[in-house]
């Protein structure tokens, strides 16, 4: 029958080209029986619209053909779960970056240097290349773990290679009682984190970005420029804070990167609390309390040193406060970690 | 169609893949091509559609569980199938896990 030559013909095109003349014959056998068998209960040979309605009720060559291929999917359902989680850190990695790379743009070019509709571009640009890559990686990880699973054991997901004991426990997952720190929160950490670091970094060639207009006074070129200068004490200070904010943020971004950013983090406070006592130290220790100086003190010594010296103590009195603060939240986080701890223990114990 | 239809559709079509595998295995205990075996299995009740049982057949033969092969019958090539050894020993497995869901299944209706 010519019309179903012609499906069978139509169905060949979408066939897995290995093994399409082997399918087919054995489909043109199949159902040229069953033509056989229906014509000889008619008694007739079929009408073309019978015929063609036969066909139809087959289903379309397209739909026949996919049936014979085997199940493809880019992403297996089993990989799934670790692409996404792997696509929304990238994701937010590929922000943060952006971000950086806007706000060091918009500190070191003048607006003219700038093409805007450029830098606002930039984003979506690079999220999809982001996007794209992820889904590439993960689409040859799902390609390689489905022809040859022996071959490449590591590709493939290990659900089987977790203990639930792994789990962080009930009272970890809820702090002690308090609600567990949401993606979002700890999202928005990270990204303050940076933002934070960022404006510090560019402080020492942007003072206007902490005093305003009043880093003017500090340009030595100024008719109007101060008579003090900072203490060396400043410099240690200021690298000091670099370092604490820089270990405080990777430790943010590992929790995210690893999953675990809904424990609760008393360890890493205790540490960066006493290790930001440092930098107060340094200063506290300053000989004199003498944290501004006199540029020209053979010039300026009578003039200027009373000023001088009401400037220095107030600093003293500031960095002593926010040293006390810094020793009790250091004493809290001891004391609850210690309260914590005993609870664990005398649940444990009943 | 509804989204009711639609959703019974789907549920139906999952709970019918098992067990049209099953009746595959059981009925190819004797030989038969494609055919044939849709017949067989819907003067048995099980009607099942040429799109979805001529690519199950490949499936099976694919991971082991059926052999086939070529032969002229009624001067007509054709290919037919029958349970291998590891499709017998999956056969029997299968049925008891089968027998088990049924009988629980009875137990809870």
């Amino acid at each position: 029958m010519e019309l179903l030559d012609r499906y069978l013909e139509a169905v060949k095109k979408h066939l897995p080209w290995q093994r399409q003349d082997d399918i087919l014959a054995e489909l043109k056998a199949n159902l040229e029986a069953q033509l056989e068998d229906k014509e000889a209960e008619l008694g007739r040979p079929l009408t073309p619209g019978e015929a063609e309605d036969w066909l139809k009720q087959l289903g379309h060559p397209i739909q026949v053909a996919a049936r014979y291929q085997p199940q493809r999917s880019l992403i297996g359902p089993s990989l799934f779960p670790y692409y996404w989680y792997v696509m929304k850190v990238a994701l937010i990695v590929t922000a943060i970056v952006y971000v950086i790379a806007t706000l060091v743009q918009i500190a070191t070019q003048t607006p003219a240097e700038m093409n805007v509709l450029a830098v606002l571009l930039r984003l979506p640009d690079g999220l999809m290349r982001t996007a794209a890559w992820v889904t590439l990686v993960f689409a040859l990880i799902e390609f390689g773990a489905a022809r040859c699973p022996q071959k490449f054991p590591m590709l493939v997901p290990p659900t089987n290679h977790w203990l639930p004991s792994d789990l962080p426990s009930f009272m970890q997952r809820h702090g002690g009682g308090k609600k567990p720190r949401s993606f979002a929160h700890a999202v928005t950490e990270v990204i303050f984190g940076i933002l934070f670091l960022l404006w510090w970094l560019l402080l020492p060639q942007h003072p206007y970005l902490l005093i305003g207009p009043a880093a003017f006074h500090m340009q030595s070129w100024s008719q109007f420029a101060s008579p003090f200068q900072l203490a060396p004490a400043w410099v240690q200070f200021y690298w000091w804070v670099v370092g604490v904010n820089a270990l405080q943020l990777a430790w943010r971004i590992a929790a995210l990167i690893r999953g675990d950013w809904q424990r609760p983090r008393r360890a890493q406070n205790i540490v960066i609390s006493a290790i930001g006592l440092i930098p107060v130290w340094l200063l506290l220790t300053v000989p004199n309390h003498a944290y501004l100086t006199l540029q020209h003190p053979a010039l300026d010594m009578a003039h200027y040193c009373a000023a001088m010296n009401a400037i220095n103590q107030l600093i003293h009195w500031n960095v002593l406060g926010i040293g006390i603060l810094i020793c009790l939240l250091l004493a809290w986080e001891i004391g609850s970690s210690g309260v914590n701890a005993y609870r664990k223990r005398t649940a444990a114990m009943q | 169609m509804t989204l009711t239809e639609n959703l019974f559709d789907n549920l139906r079509l999952e709970l019918r893949r098992g067990c049209l595998t099953l009746a595959v295995l059981a009925e190819l205990h004797q030989e038969y091509y494609g055919y044939t075996l849709r017949k067989a299995l819907a003067e048995r009740g099980l009607e099942i559609d040429e799109s979805t049982l001529y690519p199950l057949l490949r499936r099976l033969e694919a991971q082991g569980l059926l052999s086939s092969e070529w032969r002229e019958e009624e001067k007509r090539n054709k290919r037919f199938y029958r349970l291998s050894s590891d499709g017998e020993e999956i056969f029997g497995q299968l049925l008891n896990e089968w027998k088990t869901i049924n009988a629980s299944i009875n137990k809870i209706l």
